[in-house]
């Protein structure tokens, strides 16, 4: 079975819990454009990578049935909490679990009550799936993983969901360019943290509209460090790993600051241009 | 649920009683098999778990109206925040370590205290924010180390974030911000008239394993994982042994960047400039490693040293 839709977007609760901020409202507007594309192609179930899922031991694959809970972010607590009800494809997260240790990365399931679900997850999930309709996989973000080690990660989710004749969306959650701002900043003013960054952005998301993943690839070293890609860009390369390592092109549903951060929701065109 | 200590908040001289180095290794609590945790173990890191026993001994006897606690899991990238809600409760799993960690806490906060920490920080130029959300989910590094130096929860205490401003700054000017953020935090508790302890949520060598024993607890597997980075360790305990806090703080970007050490976002460096970066020895309590890093249990006791309680008053006065 295929990939049927592919997405990159932002993990900042912003757009979520502040969409009456006009710069933060567009990035959640697209959204809910990507929400749309993403049920049209009708998913059994959705590969999720956010930034914010932090681990440090081991690869973590989320294998708890149903989740649910409110959770408050670390960092923006005064705007709004953040509830959240995801359904996990356990079946799908145990057999990534053995493939990827097959493959050499040592994996782990996680399926405790209480677990914190990270923010970018969180809010890609309302946004994309609300309601928890469609089941999800969750891999973590283990730091000491490089950009090819989470691309093969994304293969071999892919691959897994393929052996059991699963139609996939593939969801990537981070920024483009990770600067931002540090101080108090008028929310409607919001811009990206230096005009570099939001050349670097452009740079790489007319990359991406194009379906040019070979100018992007040689690109991506110095956006990594140039341009401050969040985390390396390894949720795009997250993405790049469950498509086969090819797009034909990409929507870009919105581009905007979030508090200096580049954040877009971006829906990428995997069948051939005609 | 926590019962509030009654303070002395009539107390016009606020003072810092005591600061100690308070590291956050889930494993000490599930080693030790507290009820609020659900997993249990067999032991496992007893010297430094003993170590904070030794610690408890000494907050018992220095009998603060509060605890402040800088951690680094509490992660601020917009300001340093303080926890500014009477009383928290829930369950805090940790996210790296979910298998030994689902820790049911209660604690209540000194918010006056917080909220004048908030404002002499951002007097002197900190983007400060206090955390006003009852649903808040307090961080694993804040209840490891209240668990581990206070277990009876019977104490108020100050949460404060990592604004990790010397990962994004360099080093040195991020290490600054957090001498303002001590220096804020004394004027706060000298203020609002608490007898104050403060506990920096550091472990020292950050170099660990990357790989989990099948049994956690099992202390066959348990060493440091860099010597070099061991022997940044010792060096730095010495030297803080010997009061030579000067000269720890000469070294500490070196330190910070040949050993990973986790003292970067900047707890220890708060604590010791709220403490007005004393040359008084540190009382070692105890050393050991977690999953490879180096962790170390110490004190700075101000009112043994002269430097706080009655006699330091009655010295004030005099000199005054």
């Amino acid at each position: 079975m295929p990939i049927v839709s592919a997405f990159l977007v932002p993990g900042s609760p912003l757009p979520y819990v502040k969409r009456d901020n006009p710069s933060w409202g567009k990035i959640a507007a697209g959204y809910e454009a990507a929400g749309q594309a993403l049920v049209a192609s009708k998913p059994d179930v959705l590969l999720v990578y956010s930034t914010q899922w932090v681990a440090v031991l081991d690869q973590l694959w989320q294998a708890r049935p149903r989740i649910t809970g409110v959770h408050v972010d670390e960092n923006w607590h005064e705007y709004a909490d953040l509830p959240y009800d995801v359904k996990i494809d356990t079946k799908l997260a145990q057999a990534c679990v053995s493939a990827a240790t097959k493959a050499g990365v040592k994996s782990k399931a996680v399926n405790y009550d209480g677990f914190p679900i990270d923010t970018g997850t969180i809010v890609a999930a309302n946004f994309l799936n609300p309601g928890g309709r469609i089941p999800m996989l969750i891999a973590s973000n283990n730091l000491y993983h490089d950009f090819a080690l989470t691309q093969k990660l994304g293969r071999i989710a892919a691959a897994q969901a393929r052996s059991q004749k699963k139609r996939v969306a593939v969801i990537g959650v981070g920024n483009l360019s990770g600067a931002f701002f540090r101080g108090e900043i008028d929310i409607r003013k919001d811009k990206l943290a230096a005009p570099k960054y939001d050349r670097w952005n452009k740079k790489v998301l007319a990359f991406m509209a194009q379906g040019d993943v070979k100018g992007l690839a040689a690109a991506i070293p110095d956006f990594a460090n140039d341009g401050k890609a969040e985390m390396g860009f390894k949720h795009y390369a997250w993405v790049l790993g469950a498509v086969g390592g090819k797009f034909t092109g990409a929507t870009v549903h919105a581009y905007g600051p979030l508090y200096g951060a580049g954040g877009a929701v971006v829906e990428f065109q995997l069948k051939p241009r005609q | 649920m926590a019962t509030q200590r009654k303070n002395s908040k009539t107390n016009k001289n606020g003072q810092i009683v005591a600061g100690f180095l308070a590291p956050h290794p889930p494993h000490l609590v599930y080693g030790e098999n507290p009820s609020q945790n659900e997993p249990t173990a067999e032991g496992g890191w007893e010297q430094l778990r003993w170590a904070y026993e030794r610690a408890r001994k000494s907050i018992e006897q220095l009998k603060p109206d509060v605890l402040l606690v800088h951690s680094p899991h509490w992660m601020t990238q917009q300001g340093h925040h303080f926890l500014g809600v009477p009383h928290l409760s829930g369950k805090s799993v940790d996210p790296i370590f979910p298998n030994i960690f689902r820790y049911q806490f209660e604690l209540d906060v000194d918010v006056a205290l917080a909220e004048a920490c908030c404002n002499e920080g951002a007097k002197l130029g900190l983007y400060t924010k206090m955390m006003r959300n009852p649903n808040f989910r307090v961080d694993y590094g804040t209840i490891t180390t209240l668990h581990m130096i206070r277990p009876q929860w019977d104490i108020p205490v100050v949460g404060l974030s990592a604004n990790n401003s010397p990962y994004y700054l360099s080093t040195q000017e991020g290490l600054e911000e957090m001498d303002h953020l001590g220096k804020a935090t004394r004027k706060a508790i000298e203020k609002t008239g608490r007898r104050a302890v403060l506990l920096a949520s550091n472990t020292l060598c950050h170099w660990h394993f990357h790989e989990e024993p099948a049994t956690p607890e099992d202390m066959s597997q348990e060493h440091p994982q860099s010597f070099s980075g061991y022997k940044w360790d010792m060096k730095i305990i010495d030297l803080l042994r010997q009061g030579k806090t000067k000269e720890v703080f000469q070294l500490l970007p070196q330190f910070i960047d040949e050993a990973f050490a986790e003292v970067k976002s900047g707890a220890f460096s708060w604590m010791f400039a709220a403490m007005g970066y004393p040359e008084i020895p540190g009382e070692l309590h105890g050393y050991g490693t977690v999953i490879g890093t180096g962790n170390a249990v110490m004190e700075w006791n101000l009112v043994k040293a002269g430097l706080a309680g009655s006699k330091a008053g009655a010295k004030l006065k005099k000199a005054a």
